[in-house]
């Protein structure tokens, strides 16, 4: 007996210390840090990568020449206070502000710029896509302690709306840490060198799992804007949606990532301590067809397939009208669309009338067609599966191939092996119809992920072409819209929508931006309630 | 004894060397190309071509293979082609997360599989019998998934008892790392309240991995109990007196334990495989949602070090397992012998 009562005393205590321990508070929890459950980008190089992940580093832990601020996404000075371009659309001269300081206290100057993208172009990995085809490392000189001149080999409009994608880093800090010429990319992929509104803590850092950011103090743009700003950030992201979201509700994380399910959106307003903050971003949902394989090289085939998608019932009944309707390659909200575009509308019966005119023409209609979907992304097989429903109304067998992102973009590299068709989504890299009809349907970018629909025609090509080598804004709008007028009239992929980002947030954040560039990562815009 | 163990020891070794060779051309068959994920999302053919020459995958599959080889015998798994980072520093920071899972959930699986199947063969066919029987065809039924999602709706959303994810409050942080184990760091730094925050995170992931183990060992150990207690040595202990309560935790439970134990060792396996997603819903950063993160991004170093090193991790709870065995029953040392 009496060890029995000894024993029910034991476990009584354990779940008083056990219940303690789950509530215990700590100094740190009366800080109420911003917890961040975005997802975190696979390396902290800004250099390194550049997809929508990495413009969380980009934004908070660096600054660039100019930045994209709000939506519609307006280009700003930022580290640079201005720039000039010659007449022949070659050199760019940008001037640094004065004043400005790295993390570390130290000064940024003209040969810092210099150095990054040097860096940048040096190490040739994502980010540089924008700028090696035009610019030499060599050709990116100091002209003095606050201006750099860029000279182009040729003139190249986008050059102003890509400046955003560079980080400008600090050679200092990066020096000791260059291992077999690498450019310190291994150290800097787990650490930071930036003059950003909060310095990241390498210490906390774990790939994809953790990191945490304490404010910069120093920020050349300030604080004044602020109360009181975050002092610090915990980003923690949740891999599974159901967990993102309950831990939303729980008050266990402040924000989600920018694309939460349409079926929660609900859930998470229903609930008193958050919210949905909804906004018209720049991010095209497409489905692929690839041009250059039967029946997709017929125009009257690929009609058929653009007729036979039910672009209202997927928009309105399956993402509950929480998209926008799209009908062309560009987001409806960028300039180069014509203002009277039209997409194509679901219409079976016209469908079936282009697809009998393919078939006369010899467009093998009947043979299966495989349409690559992407397994963790639970929009592209919807997509699909409602697709092959639609499609076997008329006779179309379309067959769902469950793949991932890095499975078929490396297909995409050779028109043979590209998937008949595929489903993603073009986000925003930087704002100039150049990041979607410029590289999806310019023959000259074959063999990339955007161009896989291998669409081919020449007056296109030099409409792009021109487009691209302008810097008469009224030119470059009316060639955007004549080339766009005959990319969507040659229907190679189907257009579906423009996404409406859909972020979770506690009412505790305020002061949310968002911007296309970066989904609302901006965390110096951002302060908490308690 | 010391002869038995060296000679499972040797014997592991080839098991691992084919496992280095089986995972490195099982590694050539993942959908994707590693270097178009590492270019990134604007990389053109030639940054692929250039990145592919970089990391020798432009290089004959005889000559990468020779290579990986030499690498992993002198323990260099490389860099990951997604992060850029050595992915053994990558994996030993996620190591410790799944063997504590793990390892919990192994606890939990032994510590109530065992006595469950015991109380259910000394009870045969009565009403303990028939519930452990629901209880472990139902652990073996249940989806992991599924489960877990409904222990957090219940646990951490309705009754606000348990943490909903992670290894510990956000708030509070992590312990010094010194083993990566967040219990052991915790009681090494003297953080009782760390501690205890982190025994309430491991309790639902650790539940829900375990309940499959937990069901298995519950059968074998019920039916090696009903075996053992129809040998005659029972009945002779049971015709000289011996008390119910000495005669099944001595007598019948040493007997029948050996299969258990050898449950014990598959069982490891199963539960770290089962821990990829469980990891994923409790958002667990551990060797199980690194391995998801790198079969999407075909992050091949990746996948062929987390292979690696959990085989090697399995080959020596195998052994140890072997060597528990002989320790129970010592004729298995003295016939291998």
């Amino acid at each position: 007996m009496r060890l029995r009562s000894r024993f029910i005393r034991l476990l009584a205590g354990a779940a008083a210390v056990l219940a303690a321990g789950f509530v215990a508070p700590s100094a740190d929890a009366q800080q109420r840090p911003l917890v961040w459950g975005d997802t975190l980008p696979a390396t902290l190089d800004p250099h390194a990568i550049f997809d929508v992940p990495s413009q969380f580093v980009l934004l908070n832990a660096y600054d660039g020449l100019y930045r994209y601020q709000g939506n519609p996404p307006r280009l700003v000075p930022w580290l640079a206070e201005s720039h000039t371009t010659s007449a022949d659309g070659l050199t760019w001269d940008f001037t640094l502000r004065a004043g400005i300081k790295f993390q570390d206290g130290s000064d940024m100057n003209a040969e810092d710029v210099v150095y990054s993208f040097r860096r940048l172009l040096g190490m040739n990995r994502a980010p540089a896509a924008a700028f090696s085809p035009v610019l030499k490392p060599e050709n990116v000189t100091a002209t003095g302690p606050r201006t750099i001149r860029f000279v182009l080999s040729r003139p190249y409009a986008p050059f102003l709306a890509a400046i955003p994608l560079v980080a400008i880093v600090n050679p200092r800090v990066i020096a000791p840490n260059i291992a077999n010429n690498d450019w310190g990319a291994a150290w800097l992929a787990a650490n930071t060198a930036g003059s950003g509104a909060y310095r990241i803590d390498p210490a906390t850092y774990q790939t994809r799992v953790s990191m945490d950011l304490a404010r910069f103090p120093g920020h050349f743009m300030g604080w004044s804007h602020l109360e009181r700003p975050i002092d610090i950030v915990r980003a923690r992201p949740v891999l599974e949606t159901s967990t993102r979201v309950l831990a939303l509700l729980r008050g266990e994380i402040d924000a989600t990532d920018s694309y939460l399910p349409t079926d929660q959106v609900e859930r998470v307003e229903r609930n008193a301590r958050t919210r949905v903050a909804r906004d018209e971003s720049m991010r095209v949902f497409i489905l692929r067809m690839n041009n250059m394989k039967a029946p997709f090289d017929n125009r009257d085939a690929r009609l058929c397939f653009a007729h036979a998608f039910n672009y209202q019932g997927f928009n309105d009944v399956i993402l509950k009208g929480l998209v926008v309707r799209n009908g062309g390659p560009n987001p409806n909200n960028l300039w180069g669309n014509p203002p009277d575009l039209q997409g194509y509308s679901f219409n079976l019966d016209q469908a079936k009338q282009h697809c009998d005119r393919a078939r006369a023409a010899g467009a093998p209609i009947g043979r299966e067609i495989e349409i690559h979907v992407q397994s963790e992304l639970e929009q592209t097989v919807q997509a699909a599966q409602m697709f092959q429903a639609d499609l076997r109304k008329i006779g179309i067998n379309l067959r769902i191939v469950t793949n991932t992102w890095a499975g078929i973009t490396a297909a995409t590299t050779q028109a043979q092996t590209t998937p008949d068709m595929w489903v993603h989504w073009v986000s925003t890299y930087f704002v100039d119809p150049e990041n979607w009809i410029g590289q999806m349907y310019d023959s000259q970018f074959h063999g990339t992920w955007k161009a896989s629909a291998w669409y081919k025609n020449d007056q296109v090509d030099d409409l792009l072409r021109r487009a691209r080598s302008s810097l008469d804004q009224a030119e470059r709008e009316r060639l955007y819209q004549q080339a766009t007028r005959i990319v969507v009239a040659d229907s190679p992929d189907i257009w579906v929508y423009n996404t409406l980002n859909l972020r979770g947030l506690t009412r505790r954040v305020q002061g949310y931006t968002f911007s296309p560039v970066g989904s609302g990562g901006e965390l110096r815009l951002v302060s908490l309630t308690n | 004894m010391a002869r038995y163990v060296i000679r499972r020891l040797l014997l592991a070794l080839p098991a691992l060397f084919g496992l280095i060779l089986l995972t490195f051309v099982l590694s050539r068959v993942i959908p994707g190309d590693p270097a178009a994920t590492l270019a990134g999302d604007a990389a053109t053919p030639a940054m692929i071509a250039e990145i592919r020459a970089q990391y020798g995958l432009d290089r004959p599959v005889i000559e990468q293979a020779f290579i990986h080889v030499r690498q992993v015998l002198t323990g260099d798994f490389g860099k990951s082609v997604f992060s850029g980072r050595p992915v053994a520093e990558e994996i030993l920071q996620r190591l410790p997360a799944t063997l504590e899972l793990t390892f919990v959930a192994l606890l939990i699986a032994v510590f109530l599989g065992v006595p469950l199947g015991l109380f259910a063969a000394l009870n045969h066919n009565g009403i303990i019998d028939h519930l452990v029987r629901v209880v472990s065809v139902g652990g073996l039924a249940l989806a992991s998934f599924w489960l877990a999602i409904m222990l957090q709706l219940l646990f951490a959303m309705e009754l606000d008892l348990l943490p909903l994810r992670g290894r510990i409050d956000v708030a509070l942080g992590m312990p010094p790392r010194v083993t990566g184990f967040v219990l052991l760091d915790s009681l090494i730094a003297g953080r009782f309240d760390l501690l205890m925050n982190g025994i309430s995170h491991l309790i639902l992931p650790a539940i829900t991995l375990s309940l499959p183990g937990l069901a298995t060992i519950a059968r074998f150990t019920r039916s090696g109990v009903l075996e053992v207690l129809q040998k005659d040595f029972v009945l002779y202990a049971q015709a000289v007196g011996y008390g119910r309560f000495r005669l099944a935790a001595i007598y019948v439970l040493r007997n029948a334990v050996t299969l258990v134990v050898t449950q014990i060792g598959l069982l490891f396996g199963a539960l770290i495989s089962g821990a990829v997603a469980v990891e994923a819903i409790f958002d667990w950063p551990g060797l199980g949602t690194y391995s998801v993160q790198a079969i999407i991004s075909a992050d091949y170093k990746a996948l062929l070090a987390v292979t690696l090193v959990v085989g090697f991790v399995y080959a020596v709870v195998n052994v140890l397992v072997d060597v528990a065995q002989a320790i129970i029953d010592p004729r298995v040392a003295e016939d291998v012998a």
